[in-house]
């Protein structure tokens, strides 16, 4: 898996790397925007990882010039803390995820596997399948070895969300911006006790835990 | 110093262009007083110089030169006041009332008019001039005949025009300038209020405002305009100092701990002692929950800034309730509280989901946080008799005290009893800053009082304008 990863603050850049390449992927930087897209035409990438405040050419402006170039490559948007609008403005872009700086390491990770799996799967499926665990989006039902799991919508989108990312640390504000599609920041543990919810609805009983915690992170539904 | 800044004033110049079209204007008029009044006299005069040739001529054709020179001579003696001249067809004089025709070298046949000057003796034997004029002609049998007049008189009447006309343009002028003066000074004296107030703001001053001084006219409009302007920029600035006090004030002690955290944790690891695993994991709550706090006193501070809230459309405020019921109730059972929801449907509202979204988290952030177990909380939306949008939480825990309910709004502020929950104190504030920066309010009361040793509880609305 390659990234690409264009942002002008160098030790950022550098941290980013080193994390990425840890958590193996391979990785490609750019000091500002116009050398972005140059190496952006270069090569073939999987996710470009955006800084919004860049020297020559801004996020925003790349963005715009790689999606007018046809380049539909997954983009996660970074920008500094506290700007109120740059999630609207990344996004009507062609960005794909917004993440604000700084951010736990754990959350970009997640972020990025995220974006570079939605490559994967693009045809559209009727069923889900990850380990015992089946669901079917049509009927809306879910099932563990043969077992019918009763959930309720919110809990069936949950579920569909982490089957979607099974294997893939997903963290709870990803849960809260894709499951109930707002951004806020919660003060509380509002996401753990749905994630608890659903655990005990699709473990208990069963001699295995599919749904795990990550530790610094947030959830993971392991097959 | 005074003059030469108003000779640079816009009003002034254009007094001086508006005084150059006025006085052209002028001189077109005054020209043609002049014309209808110099020039008439002028010809009136003429006219009865011919009057007279005429006459004279007809006595010629009638009595030939006896009968002209004999008509000639009872005139010039009569009380006529015209000057006569025959000249015979060599050019000699043979009679008349002056001695030499003012026009030389006639040739005729036609009229020959001339103006010149006569020359008279007063009764003090002074030479005196006086403006005359004549016409000469040749008569059919090649003599010639002068007839003149003393235009002495209508020539002062004429000079008394031109120089009431020169007056007049003169005062035109002089008034034209005066008024320039006078206009300018004025629009000076208007603009010098605001112009002070620009020199003080640039010096620092920002409480300078300009006076208003009632007129409703454009300078009031401009002041009015420059204040409002001032106004906004000074409660800016307060805002941005407030935000860094309050930054530096809290954010302070946990970067201090943080710190410490740190520095303990590189010197225990340097003596192979403790965990800096754990160490590192508390430093990094610790930098989140500095994070966290900052991020909330930065998003006040820019909604206080941009006075309205970024990004606001029109969406189903009923949903939105749903889900927040939906997203705490697990975490109200969790608790064990009971949870309950009273939302109106199709309920409309104009503003930013999200921030609309984060300040009900806040709320039932807060209801969940400080009700005890076996509460209960009571999420509301409805719209009220007056046609607002009112979202509500009620709580059964033990409530803020009247006296406290306008402080626990403002920044930072805790009561003693919370302090031992989390929280930087920001909750109400952000909510706060919400509801303004969507032209609502926050409104604090009391819940459902003291019952079974709960209350008497909280409520708290957020209520915002009617969509138009």
């Amino acid at each position: 898996m390659r990234i690409l990863i264009i942002e002008d603050d160098l030790e950022a850049a550098q941290a980013m790397r080193h994390g990425l390449t840890e958590a193996g992927y391979d990785c490609v930087h750019a000091p500002d925007g116009e050398a972005g897209l140059t190496e952006a035409g270069k090569g073939k990438f999987d996710v470009m990882i955006v800084d919004r405040m860049m020297p020559k050419k801004n996020g925003v402006e790349v963005v715009e010039t790689l999606r007018r170039e046809g380049d539909q490559t997954p983009v996660l948007f970074l920008s500094a803390l506290g700007e109120i609008n740059d999630r609207v403005t990344g996004l009507r872009a062609g960005a794909d995820d917004y993440l604000v700086k700084p951010y736990a390491f754990a959350e970009l990770i997640a972020r990025v596997d995220a974006l570079s799996r939605r490559r994967e799967t693009g045809a559209v499926a009727t069923t889900l399948k990850v380990g015992e665990l089946e669901m079917n989006l049509i009927n809306r039902t879910v099932h563990r070895q043969g077992k019918e799991i009763d959930l309720q919508p919110r809990e069936f989108q949950l579920l569909e969300f982490m089957m979607r990312h099974a294997g893939q640390s997903v963290t709870r504000t990803m849960l809260l911006e894709k499951v109930w599609e707002y951004h806020f920041d919660p003060q509380t543990n509002v996401i753990d006790v749905h994630i608890s919810r659903l655990r005990s609805k699709i473990d208990k009983g069963f001699d295995r835990a599919m749904l795990q915690t990550v530790r610094g992170a947030g959830y993971r539904l392991d097959p | 110093m005074r003059l030469p800044r108003l000779i640079r004033s816009t009003p002034f110049r254009l007094t001086l262009l508006f005084l150059a079209l006025f006085a052209a204007a002028a001189s077109a008029f005054l020209g043609y007083i002049y014309i209808a009044t110099a020039g008439e006299v002028n010809r009136r005069a003429d006219a009865d110089i011919t009057r007279e040739m005429e006459s004279l001529e007809a006595a010629y054709r009638v009595g030939g030169v006896n009968a002209l020179n004999q008509t000639i001579v009872e005139r010039a003696t009569g009380e006529r006041p015209f000057l006569y001249l025959l000249l015979d067809k060599d050019g000699k004089r043979i009679s008349g009332s002056i001695e030499e025709s003012p026009i030389d070298g006639f040739t005729g046949p036609g009229p020959t008019w001339e103006t010149f000057k006569l020359t008279e003796t007063d009764i003090d034997g002074a030479e005196v001039k006086r403006a005359a004029r004549g016409v000469q002609e040749r008569l059919s049998g090649g003599e010639a005949l002068f007839v003149g007049a003393d235009v002495q008189e209508s020539e002062g009447y004429v000079m008394k025009i031109v120089r009431a006309l020169r007056g007049a343009g003169a005062l035109v002028i002089i008034l034209g300038l005066a008024g320039g003066v006078l206009i300018s000074r004025n629009v000076s004296r208007s603009m010098q209020g605001l112009v002070d107030v620009v020199n003080a703001v640039r010096a620092g001053d920002l409480h300078a405002r300009a006076r208003v001084r009632g007129t409703r006219d454009e300078y009031d409009e401009l002041a009015e305009g420059l204040n409002d302007m001032l106004d906004r920029i000074e409660r800016l600035m307060g805002g941005l100092r407030h935000a860094g006090d309050a930054i530096a004030h809290d954010l302070r002690s946990p970067l201090t701990r943080l710190r410490a955290r740190m520095e303990v944790a590189l010197i225990d690891a340097e003596n192979g002692k403790g965990d800096p695993v754990a160490a590192l994991e508390t430093a990094l709550v610790d930098a989140d929950g500095v994070l966290k706090t900052f991020n909330a006193v930065l998003a006040i501070a820019r909604l206080q800034a941009a006075g309205e809230a970024p990004n606001q459309a029109v969406f189903d405020a009923s949903e939105l309730a749903s889900d927040m019921a939906e997203l705490y109730e697990a975490s109200c059972e969790d608790k064990g509280l009971d949870f309950k929801a009273e939302i109106v449907p199709a309920l409309g509202v104009r503003g930013n989901r999200e921030f609309i979204a984060q300040a009900l988290a806040n709320i039932l952030d807060n209801a969940i946080k400080y009700t005890p177990e076996g509460g209960a909380v009571m999420l509301r939306a409805r719209r009220t008799s007056s046609g607002e949008l009112e979202f509500s939480v009620t709580d059964t825990g033990p409530g803020v005290p009247e006296a406290d309910r306008a402080r626990v709004v403002q920044r930072f502020v805790r009561l003693e009893n919370s302090r031992s929950e989390p929280g930087a104190g920001l909750g109400l504030s952000l909510v706060q800053a919400v509801a303004a920066s969507h032209g609502g309010r926050l409104e604090l009361a009391e819940g459902p009082g003291e019952y079974g040793g709960f209350g008497p509880g909280l409520r708290v609305a957020l209520v915002l304008p009617r969509v138009e």
